[in-house]
């Protein structure tokens, strides 16, 4: 793959093409009729895309943004869904067009891209033969044809060796390969729009660039259109030319990128953007939080959706359904009433004082978990017997110490082993060699009696919760466990809990499926705490909820860890999640810490050249600020069961030297007080 | 669902094989009192003791026990399941005299009901939602509650008694002399209503399996991708959906085999059938253990290779499932 120079001045907006849309969408409407209810999920959108613009549809979970689109293919399943309004693709209409017609579109002139590549691909039939299908069905290509143009694709896509992955099954190739497979499906037949949904959420940072960059790259080549929806405004900014905001199934604000960022004109904009922790922006105390949760509209709305979460509710929101009105140029609408009181994001959204320079110096407090060359090996089964020689390494030497009162930030690609670490923490899995001491007492791994001492918050509090306990039960349970109280004092300490994480005590009664996802993760916090333990561990505790709401979790434990003096060991892949709320930070590769330093160290000068590279990967979510997208990692992460002889990094390091990293291992050392890093280049001075 | 056949899997039949032969081994010596009760019958009261201590040294009761066991391993190796105490024939002549006609009816239902179960679970779930689909589904799941022994007399009531073009009973007419295509068409006759049965009464499985998966196919994400490239439904059915479909009901097809086989007892009784359950039933009546005993053998044989020959068929449908 080609590094494209992404940064420079943008493309002009094409707002002068106006007069010949190719998408033209007028007051869409879509409801589902469920047999419990009746979900409005899209009202009232208009929009437009130009020939070869990007056009950027953001919003939350259920925000209607996915539907829109995917009446734009006709891919909604009818029952239960009723789509109304208009959708003109060069002038014809979609909307009531037969489904042979309708057929003929898709995949031709109309292509789309999901968020989930694994089971967006069919598992049982080979990669060339599903990017070849479109043009088998609309070109009538031969078989032979259809395969050599995967390849050709493939290549194109900059899939290594396409001739001989082109036969491939979905399952042999990579999170980010099989991404470039589904962007190469798309292209086949030379569409000339093309529908991206979420396509890089479910990928690593850095191979979240690397995807962005291919989309720009094919679309300039093919004249292509994008329509790229999405719930990150950080990873639109650098290549929309119009953003549209969606929230409870209706266009909050639509404009030009430029003026979305920096002359926002809703209130909700606002708040998403300043809710996102930012690595160009000062640390402050506490994160700008919407607060409640995103709205689902079952009837028809009287006033504005936003007025029960807004700062700027006022006069009239209530009871007056807001419409988009012109606030800005470039047709840049704002469906807010009082949208002219807006003044600076800033003003609108607490979000605390900015912190000074950490007091960390990685010495101070005393050490509540030590961890000493832990190695989590799991060995692979093959055959007859458990080969001892093939082992994943999970975990392959770390050492780490975990303060009281102090928070340290663990982050890596996916497969680097950070979850591992923190299922060894809290004896979920038994560690192959090396000690973990809690208060200076080693795990005993046949009793539990330790995790009265270590909890664990998991990523996704749906599946980690069990749906048949009622919410008291759930945060009484390790207090049952450890019995810590009569049934009474457990009673109370719930109800003290469930006010503590900011839930009403009577939401004890309740089951976990009443709540929303940012509720749950609220109640899994509240069972993390109930035994008092001395640390807990924190597994990408924010990533599966919607972006409103993750800044309230974060807050919730920043206020915790004051309270209480609580440690935490903060596991994410969100790099900028990370420096929020951490006061040290550790980098993990192939299941190695490769650097640790307290936070601002880390964040200001890098020292490692993959920690570089994971920095330079995340997106600003302002317009032109992409200045560090240089120092692109890449490919994929080599197999931790065989990792690389010598540093392991070296075979994505961009300034591995020949012959001395590809051979000889790099120490971890202490390079100044409380900084620690492995590699050749960083430790010598120059 | 993985599924691989490498050195592990085939370790684990070798372990219900010996887990089984042994359990066949042990139970008559472990259960109370004489354990000559149980391979010799219960006549063995009325022998006289020189004549029990014949049986108990032809037998090999005397030996010690481990000297026993491998004798038996022995035994089985060479096909020697002893001899039947009611007949006193060999008891591996009589399940191979039985064993083809259960073969015969049991093969030919399975065949009957994984066709109509797959078709009409493909319709089902295709419609799903609709009259034709929620009439099927209840009418299916009204046949799964008939007991069986009751829609095998309602067949021969209808089809033997009152209309009288089928026979009743017995796999072919009895000294009948028929040849040649006469002898066939009597067979076949003689099969159809307890194939019958066995296949109404196997198809609500094969059915509700067919209909979930293909559900459940019909909403994953691919199928969308297909739709969104353009493909036809017929392109989407035959493409996508089937292939992705089929693998779970491969795997209940296997263990519905199983139940076949222990269903053929009430079957081949109601139809006077002369097959393996049919010569169950004869010695369970006549507590004949040591053929209770090798009939249970060849049903944990019978279950085990079509274990096999599913896990042998799945990775040529599920590319993930195949060792590299």
């Amino acid at each position: 793959m080609t590094t494209a120079t992404v940064a420079g001045p943008r493309r002009p907006s094409r707002d002068a093409a106006a007069g010949a849309n190719l998408l033209d969408i007028e007051n869409l409407a879509v409801r589902f009729d469920l047999p419990t209810e009746t979900i409005r999920a899209v009202s009232g959108v208009s929009l437009t895309v130009a020939p070869s613009e990007t056009f950027a549809l953001v919003g939350e979970s259920g925000s209607g943004k996915s539907v829109s689109m995917l009446s734009v293919m006709g891919l909604l399943p009818s029952p239960p869904a009723t789509v109304s309004g208009s959708i003109r693709l060069e002038g014809r209409e979609v909307i009531g067009m037969p489904a042979r017609e309708l057929r003929r579109f898709r995949g031709r002139d109309v292509a789309m891209v999901f968020q989930e590549p694994m089971s967006s691909l069919n598992p049982v039939h080979r990669v060339g033969r599903q990017i070849g299908e479109s043009l088998r069905i609309h070109r009538g290509f031969s078989k032979a044809e259809a395969r050599r143009r995967a390849i050709e694709l493939l290549d194109r896509v900059g899939i290594p060796s396409a001739a001989s992955r082109v036969d491939n099954y979905p399952h042999e190739f990579s999170g980010g390969m099989r991404q470039r497979a589904m962007i190469a499906m798309a292209l086949a037949c030379e569409p000339k729009l093309l529908i991206a949904d979420e396509p890089t959420t479910a990928l690593d940072v850095t191979v979240q660039a690397q995807i962005v960059d291919l989309v720009r790259e094919v679309q300039d080549e093919y004249r292509l259109a994008v329509v790229w929806i999405t719930h990150d405004l950080g990873v639109v900014a650098e290549i929309a030319d119009r953003v549209a905001v969606m929230y409870a199934g209706r266009i909050a604000e639509i404009g030009p990128a430029h003026e979305i960022y920096r002359s926002t004109r809703h209130p909700y904009t606002s708040g998403l953007l300043r809710s996102i922790p930012r690595l160009d922006r000062p640390v402050t105390t506490r994160l700008a939080e919407i607060p409640g949760s995103p709205l689902r509209v079952a009837e028809q709305l009287r006033g504005c959706p936003f007025d029960a979460r807004c700062p700027l509710v006022g006069e009239g929101c209530s009871e007056t359904l807001p419409e988009l009105e012109e606030v800005g140029p470039g047709r840049h609408g704002s469906a807010c009433i009082h949208h002219h009181e807006m003044g600076a994001d800033s003003d609108l959204w607490s979000e605390g004082s900015v912190t000074g320079e950490q007091a960390v110096s990685g010495q101070d407090g005393d050490v509540v978990v030590s961890v000493k060359g832990l190695r989590v090996h799991f060995p692979v089964v093959r055959g007859l017997g458990r080969s001892r020689s093939v082992a994943i390494r999970a975990v392959d030497g770390v050492d780490l110490d975990v303060r009281r009162g102090q928070t340290i930030g663990v982050v890596g690609e996916s497969g680097c082993g950070k979850t591992t670490l923190g299922r060894a923490l809290v004896a979920l899995v038994r560690p192959t060699a090396g000690t973990i001491d809690i208060n200076g007492v080693p795990i005993d791994h046949r009793s539990g009696r330790h995790r009265r001492v270590v909890q664990m918050i998991f990523q996704d509090p749906f599946s980690a919760m069990n749906p048949g306990m009622r919410v008291g039960d759930v945060i009484a349970e390790p207090l049952r466990i450890h019995r810590l109280g009569t049934a009474d004092e457990i009673r109370e300490r719930v109800s003290e809990l469930l006010t503590q994480v900011g839930l009403p005590p009577d939401a004890a009664r309740r089951h976990p499926h009443e709540f929303s996802g940012g509720q749950r993760q609220r109640i899994a916090v509240a069972r993390a705490l109930a035994a008092d333990p001395e640390v807990i561990i924190c597994d990408e505790p924010v990533s599966s909820l919607d972006v409103s709401v993750q800044a309230q979790v974060v807050n919730l434990l920043a206020d915790i860890q004051a309270a209480t003096g609580m440690a935490f060991v903060f596991i994410a892949h969100d790099l900028a999640v990370v420096r929020h709320v951490s006061h040290e930070v550790a980098v993990m590769y192939l299941g190695e810490i490769v650097e640790r330093a307290p936070r601002d160290r880390i964040y200001e000068a890098p020292l490692h050249p993959y920690t570089k590279a994971l920095l330079a990967a995340v997106p600003a979510p302002e317009p032109g600020v992409m200045s560090t997208r240089s120092a692109k990692l890449e490919g994929d992460l080599p197999s931790p069961a065989d990792p690389p002889p010598g540093c392991r990094f070296h075979t994505r390091c961009p300034v591995a030297v020949e012959g001395l990293c590809s051979t000889v291992k790099p120490e971890l050392v202490e390079v100044t007080p409380g900084r620690w890093v492995s590699c050749h280049l960083a430790v010598k001075p120059g | 669902m993985r599924r691989r056949l490498d050195a592990r899997r085939i370790t684990q039949y070798g372990v219900v094989v010996v887990v089984a032969v042994t359990l066949n081994f042990l139970l008559p010596r472990l259960m109370p009192g004489n354990p000559l009760v149980l391979i010799a019958g219960v006549d063995v009261g009325l022998l006289s003791p020189d004549e029990r201590a014949e049986i108990v040294a032809r037998v090999g009761l005397d030996a010690p026990l481990w000297k026993q066991y491998l004798r038996y391993w022995g035994d089985i190796v060479t096909g020697d399941f002893g001899y039947s105490f009611r007949s006193s024939r060999p008891i591996v002549d009589m399940i191979m005299e039985r064993l083809p006609w259960t073969l015969l009816i049991t093969g030919l239902s399975l065949i009957v009901s994984a066709v109509a179960g797959v078709i009409l679970g493909a319709i089902s779930a295709w419609r799903r939602g609709t009259k034709a689909d929620l009439g099927m589904l209840s009418g299916m799941i009204s046949i799964e509650s008939l007991p069986s022994f009751w829609l095998g007399m309602l067949l021969i009531s209808v089809f033997a008694i009152q209309w009288g073009v089928l026979p009743s009973s017995h796999a072919v007419t009895p000294a009948s002399g028929l040849e040649g295509w006469a002898h066939t068409w009597d067979i076949i006759s003689h099969a159809i209503l307890p194939v019958a049965t066995l296949s109404i009464l196997a198809t609500p499985g094969v059915y509700m399996t067919m209909r979930y998966s293909m559900l459940e196919t019909l909403g994953e994400d691919y199928i969308r991708t297909a739709r969104a490239k353009g493909a036809g439904e017929r392109r989407v059915l035959f493409g996508h959906v089937a292939r992705n479909t089929i693998a779970p009901v491969v795997t209940v097809l296997a263990l519905r085999l199983g139940f076949a086989f222990g269903g053929t007892v009430i079957i081949e009784t109601v139809f006077t059938y002369p097959g393996l359950g049919r010569l169950v039933f004869e010695a369970v009546s006549g507590r004949d253990y040591p053929v209770m005993q090798a009939a249970f053998l060849v049903f944990t044989a019978a279950v085990l290779v079509t274990n096999l020959v599913a896990d042998l068929l799945y990775p040529l449908i599920d590319p993930r499932t195949r060792t590299s």
